[in-house]
């Protein structure tokens, strides 16, 4: 395989922006019109995501030990789509029209180089996603309760019709009927219960078409589809060490999971969570988190707002406020919440002392449709 | 030379390469040295024959496996594509798609735009809702206050002294607890950092590095110098983070991209 030359080729098709994976989903609908109906109606997303997916693919393409785990988690992940064997030749050969069509310089020896990696893709892909196959593609769940806490937070309580396996901390890809093929991540805000129930804390985002859906549309008696579980931020089982949990705006959820995994599993351990909001209207989930602090002894919770001087919270960057109450040094640390919040704060307990390898975090922006080849569910 | 006096007698016959090899020349009269020349004539011309046989041979075997190669590709996607599209369908396909993409786009930042400005309102509604009461609360205190004349000695109802009074013990209790609470808090990190240190001393491998760093002196924390290395030791953590995490490291172009 000439890598150097297939890379000149992606090249010449990813320059042209927007019009290589226009050609190639045009072609791939015209020649397979049944794969259309797997895409949502508006493609200016998806456009953006194949190709920088297949760039990522194409850059790693020597270094397959690191590329086969990601193949292999895409291929899994694609079983939600509806995504069969039968439709990876179809996107191969699309694929191969385009790279043909954008650049003058094609050969058969391109063309025999490209078809030869996207088959050994392809069927990377197709083993790990029949490989998955005892499990279904998908779960259907039904909402049994909608709550809406702040203009714009509503709290839902999903009951999965089957069997759903996932760990505290972990996200959840979901669709909903109102916003077909649109998938997004979000984090249940408890560990597995006996009686399946998932929290779902969904904040709408102005101008967003699932979040909004969810907060404004959606109620009790809907049905919602999930996706496998994915995501990193997960409490050593063989760690009993104290936790420190921060959480700015939505990155409540996983903290509430991770809390929720100590109560129900334990091993016992002070858990502090410090929950950061803009002001305290912000501050949505306070009444069960309250509940959870009197329950709990070995729990403390504290808020900090910082864009609401009238509050008689704490005032301040959650961070901020995080290290005004002890250096930490000896605590496990999570932390989840928006991009420049976790970094503000990592920077933060790092410059306190503390160790790095004892700081985990998730970056939750505003909307995650998907994880990208990195497995990050972060936008 | 039996074996090519045997061959030249059957031209169809085709010349093979162990009749090559078998092959002996006759040698010529004494007078001129070396094999007869009609007999190597005649081999070579044979020879050159049977070469250029196996060339059109050849190119014409290449071209029927070219056939079928295409031909064999053909039916593999026949089976799934009758025929490829046509550039005019697909310019009128992409064409419709972006139509289509647009109009979505459109829809999407008109109701981004109307939330955030509803949200707007709304915020500064409760804003001021919330500065209002604040002031009519301080307007009403001070108000009882001037009425009552003094601060406490003032001669009050017994009932409303008490409740004042009831209610600045709370707000000293309160306060106290949470002094409390936090001399105690910074008391047992003390304890758990010392801790850590004497274990690391027992057993120094066993200790995590940057529990040992409040060690330094407080000057070479703040240095300029150290400020480098963190910035370098943050790169390389994170980097060890993800990869302990899920799988491979996450690079910054990626991140952003999907």
């Amino acid at each position: 395989m000439d890598i150097p030359a297939m890379r000149a080729n992606f090249a010449k098709a990813a320059a042209t922006g927007d019009e290589a994976p226009l050609y190639f989903y045009s072609h791939l609908f015209l020649s397979h019109p049944e794969t259309r109906q797997m895409f949502p109606v508006s493609m200016a997303h998806q456009r953006d995501r194949l190709f920088s997916a297949l760039g990522d693919v194409v850059a790693r393409v020597d270094d397959v030990d690191a590329l086969v785990p990601i193949l292999q988690q895409l291929g899994r992940d694609h079983r939600k789509f509806g995504t069969l064997a039968a439709h990876y030749p179809a996107v191969g050969a699309s694929l191969l029209a385009t790279l043909e069509h954008f650049d003058e310089h094609w050969s058969p020896e391109l063309a025999k180089d490209w078809s030869e990696a996207y088959t050994l893709v392809a069927e990377v892909m197709t083993l790990a996603a029949g490989e998955a196959a005892h499990e279904p593609a998908w779960w259907e769940a039904d909402v049994v309760g909608h709550e809406r806490r702040t203009i714009d937070i509503a709290v839902l309580q999903v009951r999965p019709r089957a069997h759903y396996d996932y760990l505290a901390g972990q996200s959840v890809s979901l669709e909903s009927d109102l916003r077909p093929r649109l998938w997004r991540y979000y984090s249940p805000a408890n560990a597995p219960r006996p009686d399946g129930l998932i929290e779902i804390h969904v904040k709408a985002r102005d101008g967003g078409p699932v979040s909004s859906a969810l907060v404004r549309q959606v109620g009790v008696g809907d049905v919602l589809r999930l996706g496998p579980p994915i995501g990193h931020l997960a409490l050593d089982p063989e760690s009993d060490r104290d936790l420190l949990l921060i959480a700015g705006g939505m990155g409540l959820a996983p903290m509430k999971a991770l809390v929720d995994q100590i109560a129900r599993k334990g091993p016992p351990r002070r858990v502090d969570l410090f929950i950061g909001a803009r002001n305290e209207d912000q501050a949505y989930d306070r009444a069960d988190v309250r509940r959870l602090e009197r329950e709990k002894p070995w729990l403390t919770v504290t808020y900090a707002v910082s864009d609401d001087k009238l509050s008689s919270l704490e005032q301040g960057n959650v961070g901020e406020v995080v290290m005004r109450h002890g250096p930490w040094l000896s605590r496990e640390v999570f932390i989840a919440g928006p991009g420049p919040m976790v970094s503000d704060t990592e920077t933060r307990l790092e410059q306190a002392g503390g160790p790095r390898q004892r700081i985990h975090s998730e970056v939750f922006a505003p909307s995650r449709p998907g994880p990208s080849l990195d497995l990050e569910v972060t936008e | 030379m039996t074996n090519a006096q045997s061959g030249s007698e059957s031209v169809e016959r085709r010349l093979t390469p162990a009749d090559l090899q078998s092959l002996r020349f006759t040698r010529a009269a004494m007078l001129r040295p070396g094999y007869v020349d009609t007999e190597v004539d005649r081999v070579m011309s044979r020879l050159a024959e049977e070469l250029s046989r196996h060339i059109t041979e050849k190119s014409a075997l290449r071209d029927r496996v070219r056939a079928l190669e295409a031909a064999l590709e053909g039916a593999v996607e026949g089976a799934a594509v009758p025929q490829p599209p046509s550039e005019q369908a697909l310019r009128i396909l992409s064409a419709a798609q972006q139509t289509a993409d647009n109009y979505v786009a459109e829809a999407e930042e008109f109701s981004r735009q109307m939330t955030s400005e509803a949200r707007a309102l709304y915020e500064e509604a409760v804003r001021q809702a919330r500065e209002n009461a604040g002031a009519i609360l301080q307007a009403a205190q001070e108000a009882a206050a001037k009425i009552g004349g003094g601060i406490t000695v003032a001669p009050r109802s017994d009932e409303q002294r008490s409740v004042a009074e009831l209610q600045e013990q709370v707000a000293y209790l309160r306060t106290f607890g949470q002094a409390v609470r936090v001399q105690l808090r910074s008391y047992f990190e003390a304890l758990i950092s010392d801790v850590e240190t004497e274990w690391g001393r027992a057993d120094p491998a066993a200790l995590p590095q940057a529990v040992a760093r409040p060690a330094l002196p407080p000057g070479q924390e703040t240095g300029g110098g150290s400020g480098a290395t963190f910035v370098g030791n943050t790169a390389a953590e994170s980097r060890s983070d993800a990869d302990a995490d899920v799988g491979p490291p996450a690079t910054a172009g990626s991140r952003s991209s999907t």
